[in-house]
């Protein structure tokens, strides 16, 4: 599923009710220099993606603290995607190497609290890439529809400890 | 003289052979410096040269199993022949670098081998591991008056990134070697241009290659003043003496120098007798010179 | 509770045709706190605006959010409107329904928009609920200027600025101002004499009212941030009073001691208290402290006896000056490459192999041979000359991976000097490409070869020697394809341009940033070429790569109005999105201090009250500070924040999902 035409066939549990198939819920975490801004590109060159995706502005990758997405999943979200500026042109210098290091320290956290590693995209996309960004969040939607529903949160607060 | 440091020697195949005489100087020279060259139990050709097109792996595992024994050996292996140490010090380069070439070399020899050995010249053991100031105290018959070109090809400085030895556009450690055994270096334009290599296996025109190549070479050794010219290589060594008759008949003024190898000024200097370094064994014979300088 | 009203833009049928706006402002005005919502045609517009001001007064609004097209667009415009209505300007949040929404997904059903509408407006205004009120920061602007580098792009940055009508400092590290530009003998492509159109420069820095020169000095240390910056100049000792000394020259005509002279690149000698070269500006000596014999072992003492007006001082010491200023202009030009790393080339071994820099010398008519192209070995006119180019440039095996840009220039103006002074004399040019992109210039590379007789050979040298008192080129000529042999007098190299000697130094004293071969970093190489990440730091000149003398003076003036700028209001606005430190639960791990791009974050002392230190807490300067949030996700305790996107902001967005 790559392309930026891709039809969106899919319509929010809200409107649809009940019976609608399921549909991941997926949050992005994005900067407001580059990715934010290739997103809007998308919008201006009147692309097409899956409307699965929605975006958390933040002035930068580096802002990112783990636990907004650790956040997102307890709140019921599918699939995070993280997404800023390619290294070296963040507006501010450093952050997204700042977010990279955290990322990869982050992941095998992530991995040992039980979450599917699938689940987290991370990319970087400037404001020029709109297809890129039509394309990730094509791809992160498929893939997480072909995981499923994140219950593991819910499961647990259902529960109890 | 129980307690000489061993070091495993892989003489590729000229040694035993036409550069006999390169070797054996070069093994009583280390001697007297205090190290054992010790040939390796099993090794065959290096390949005689490196691959240089990007996927031709095979040609790596000639060499690598020459690097394999080796290691059995211990963590450092020298060679004499410029062109063994190039091919091995490359091909160890691309094992230790090249993750998806080792795992390829190694399927195909059955073996399992990383890149660590140390690969050095025997000019580096000198440099690095004895030290000229100390060859220089133990040199007993000084070369003084010896005014000598130093001709190093090129195989053992380049290409510069993988071989590292030296500066390779302007190596000096074969001259700061003559410096500690006394002699007077002579610097020389071409001491760092091809002799031809082994063109000259390529028939005629080949040879004509050759013999121009190493022309150049000598003629601008002697023109800047060398009386002697030293060589690190047999290859060299071999195109040189090859072709200084014909420079001789053809460049009007120009007359032989001798052309050794630099182990055997090196034993010369350590006080080694001329029958221990096979001086009879130069086309050029050396010994008149030396008798001439009073060396 | 809060008052807050939604207003939801139809953009025309941009939006409308595939949301339902009206469903969309309906869903918020159930969701506690919101008091209204508007659906409306075009919240852009005049009257939109109106609207929204009207409504905001009239009902009391205390916050606002408008689902509309992305805050790129028109946040300004909407924080802008309701500011107007007496609200707080960041008490407006802008919800993305277009470009995130509307434009990307083209379901006509609306079913898929309206849905996706609804959670983005419902994310933006749980957001909203926790906006503070925030007040943009007013820095005050210090209006002096600091200009590092006394070169022709220093020297063109201090002059605009202070015509401009600001004081300027002018920090040079050699005794005098000049630069590289000073050692030129002509200029390329109009072949004026570059010391004519340099002093009058040079005296009018020196005159100027508004600048102070510091020569023979150096910045140690830079404190603060834009426009309030504090800069540590250490004056070196130059043993003579500059307010005494006249610039008669009774001191160095009378010193009997040499060195080599670093002005004329070790062509002829100068002596022990000197200045570098006759139109030194300012005309004050130095005495060279590392060989002069009074000094080291306080034998001589000649300049002293000689000086009437009694100038000399040879116990003066280093001075620390502090300056207060309010930008910076960073203009260190360039140094040649250590021609030592081309020994086939022969330089410092064969005499008559020379730079670059060297051969303006021997053709300035204030050089040490009066202009006359003389070979340094034994004074010869040289019947023949081969100049190298590209000698380090683009070759990566001398890390050199970039081209120097001014050698092709430059080498061609050298053939024509020699031929203008050496009519019979040939010149040869072995090249790469030759690269004269520039106004006038390739005609200029076309007449040195066509009208002027320059020999050009394309292809590499392999080396040079002598024979025969003679020097040998060998290279190749790749255009006929063979090895040639070139018999000259004089090998003039066109040596690699490199960043200063100790510019990475400088620059982590200043805080910008440099390549991997230590040339200055522009802000954005295309669109801020001039500015560095450090607000109120410029760049200038060839520290920031290899330019021409026309580019290095643009860019100074680029420099010099982008201060200019700076200094034309009293207090300088920024953004309120900082970091903000609550300093009860700062455990001082000091993880935000290392996180910091900016050097923003400061240790503050805590004092009881009797002076006490009873602890450490962070501190966040304001001036500093751009907001990127880094420190937050690093801090452990949670202590540390960011004003507009604050810990709680972002939360509420993610749990309104």
């Amino acid at each position: 599923m790559s392309n930026a035409k891709v039809k969106a066939e899919i319509v929010s549990k809200e409107v649809e009710g009940k019976d609608a198939p399921w549909e991941p819920r997926i949050t992005a975490l994005v900067c407001n220099w580059c990715t934010y801004a290739g997103a809007d590109l998308a919008g201006t060159s009147r692309m097409e993606y899956r409307p699965n995706v929605r975006i958390i502005k933040l002035p930068c990758t580096g802002r990112i603290d783990p636990l907004f997405i650790i956040k997102a999943f307890e709140k019921g979200a599918d699939g995070v995607l993280v997404s800023g500026c390619h290294p070296g042109d963040c507006h501010y210098n450093a952050g997204n190497y700042h977010a990279r290091r955290r990322w990869i320290g982050f992941n095998s956290l992530m991995e040992f609290i039980g979450i599917d590693m699938k689940r987290l995209h991370f990319s970087w996309i400037s404001a020029s890439e709109a297809i890129k960004w039509v394309d990730l969040v094509n791809d992160v939607t498929e893939e997480v529809k072909k995981l499923g529903p994140f219950g593991e949160y819910q499961d647990i607060n259902k529960d109890g400890l | 003289m129980s307690d000489l440091t061993k070091i495993p020697y892989y003489p590729g195949c000229t040694l035993n052979t036409v550069a006999k005489h390169f070797e054996e100087s070069a093994a009583v020279s280390a001697k007297t410096l205090g190290f054992e060259l010790v040939e390796l139990e099993q090794w065959n050709c290096c390949g005689a040269s490196f691959p240089m097109s990007a996927n031709n792996t095979m040609g790596l595992s000639a060499p690598t199993k020459v690097l394999v024994e080796a290691n059995k050996a211990g963590d450092t292996v020298t060679t004499l022949c410029s062109v063994c140490y190039n091919v091995l010090k490359r091909t160890n380069k691309v094992v230790k670098d090249d993750g998806e070439k080792r795992r390829v070399i190694n399927d195909f020899i059955e073996e399992d081998y990383d890149g660590g050995l140390n690969v050095v010249h025997y000019l580096e053991i000198l440099r690095d591991t004895v030290g000229f100031d100390k060859v220089k105290e133990s040199v007993t018959r000084s070369l003084k008056g010896l005014k000598i070109g130093a001709y190093y090809g090129c195989m053992l400085l380049r290409p510069f990134e993988d071989m590292g030895i030296d500066d390779h556009e302007g190596p000096t450690i074969i001259e700061d070697l003559l410096k500690a055994l006394g002699a007077e270096p002579v610097d020389f334009p071409n001491k760092i241009e091809c002799c031809g290599a082994h063109l000259g296996a390529g028939g005629k025109e080949g040879e004509e290659v050759v013999s121009r190549l190493s022309a150049c070479v000598m003629r601008s050794a002697v023109g800047s003043g060398a009386e002697l010219i030293v060589t690190s290589c047999p290859l060299c060594q071999y195109n040189l003496e090859e072709s200084q008759a014909e420079v001789v008949k053809n460049v009007a003024g120009y007359s032989a120098v001798p052309i050794v190898y630099f182990t055997q000024l090196l034993g010369l200097a350590l006080g080694q007798a001329d029958e221990m370094l096979s001086l009879d064994k130069n086309k050029w014979d050396v010994r008149e010179l030396l008798k001439d300088k009073e060396v | 509770m809060p008052r807050i009203g939604v207003f939801v833009c139809q953009c025309g049928n941009n939006i409308s045709s595939t949301v339902d706006t009206a469903k969309v402002a309906e869903e918020m005005s159930k969701l506690p706190g919101v008091v209204l919502t508007e659906d409306y045609k075009f919240m852009c517009s005049s009257p939109g605006q109106d609207m929204l001001k009207e409504t905001v007064a009239k009902n009391k609004l205390d916050g606002i959010v408008v689902a509309a097209c992305s805050p790129h667009m028109h946040e300004k415009t909407f924080r802008k409107a309701v500011e107007k209505a007496g609200l707080n300007p960041y008490k407006c949040e802008i919800a993305n329904i277009r470009e995130q929404c509307s434009w990307v997904h083209h379901d006509t059903t609306k079913k898929i928009g309206t849905a996706k509408s609804i959670d983005l407006t419902r994310m933006v205004l749980e957001r909203l609920k926790r906006n503070k009120n925030l007040t943009k920061i007013s820095i005050p602007v210090n209006k002096r200027a600091l200009v590092i580098g006394g070169g022709i792009a220093g020297i063109q940055a201090a002059i605009d600025i202070a015509d401009g009508g600001r004081d300027v400092i002018l920090v040079e590290k050699e005794p005098s101002i000049g630069g590289n530009m000073a050692k030129l003998s002509e200029t390329f492509p109009t072949m004026d004499c570059s010391q004519c159109i340099m002093t009058p420069k040079m005296v009018e820095a020196e005159l100027h009212d508004r600048i102070q020169l510091y020569t023979y000095s150096e910045v140690e240390k830079l404190d603060g941030y834009i426009g309030n910056f504090s800069v540590t100049i250490r004056k070196k000792a130059r043993f003579v009073n500059e307010d005494l000394c006249t610039g008669c020259g009774d001191c160095w005509n009378k010193c009997p001691f040499k060195a080599d002279s670093e002005f004329e690149h070790g062509l002829t000698k100068r002596k022990l208290i000197y200045t570098p070269f006759p139109q030194s500006v300012p005309n004050i000596p130095v005495i060279d402290k590392e060989r002069c014999p009074k000094i080291l072992k306080d034998k001589c003492g000649l300049c002293e006896k000689v000086c009437q007006p009694e100038a000399i001082d040879y116990t003066q010491e280093d001075e620390i000056v502090v300056e207060e200023v309010g930008a910076i202009v960073v203009a260190t030009g360039y140094n040649l490459m250590d021609e030592a790393r081309f020994a086939p080339y022969g330089y410092g071994k064969l005499k008559d192999v020379i730079n670059g820099l060297q051969f303006e010398r021997l053709a300035s008519s204030s050089g040490p041979t009066g202009g006359e192209i003389q070979r340094p070995s034994d004074g010869k006119v040289p019947e023949s000359i081969v100049f190298i180019q590209c000698v380090g440039s683009r070759d990566e095996s001398k890390g050199v991976s970039y081209c120097s840009k001014i050698c092709c220039m430059y080498t061609a103006k050298h053939t024509m000097l020699y031929k203008h002074k050496v009519h019979d004399g040939q010149a040869y040019v072995f090249y790469m490409d030759i690269r004269s992109g520039g106004k006038r210039y390739e005609e200029f590379t076309r007449r040195a070869i066509e009208q002027e007789g320059a020999m050009y050979l394309r292809g590499r040298v392999s080396r040079v020697y002598e024979k025969n008192g003679k020097l040998m080129v060998q290279g190749a000529d790749t255009l006929s394809g063979s090895q040639v042999v070139i018999e000259a007098d004089m090998v003039v190299l066109a040596t690699a341009l490199v960043s200063r000697q100790g510019a990475d130094s400088l620059a982590q004293k200043l805080g910008i940033g440099y390549d991997k071969h230590k040339f200055y970093s522009e802000y954005h190489p295309k669109l801020k070429p001039v500015e560095t990440i450090t607000g109120g730091i410029f760049l200038a000149g060839s520290c920031v790569g290899p330019m021409d003398i026309p580019e290095s003076v643009s860019m100074g003036s680029a420099a010099a109005s982008k201060v200019q700028a700076l200094f034309s209001a009293d207090m300088l606005d920024r953004e309120p999105i900082t970091s903000k430190v609550r300093e009860e639960t700062c455990n001082a791990c000091w993880d935000c201090v290392t996180a910091c791009p900016y050097v923003a974050i400061s240790k503050k002392e805590i004092k009881n009250r009797k002076g006490e230190v009873i602890r450490m807490v962070a501190n966040v300067n304001d001036g500093l500070c751009t907001g990127c949030g880094t420190c937050i996700a690093a801090c452990r305790s949670k202590t540390i924040d960011l004003a507009g996107y604050t810990d709680e902001q972002v939360y509420a967005a993610l749990n309104a999902f």
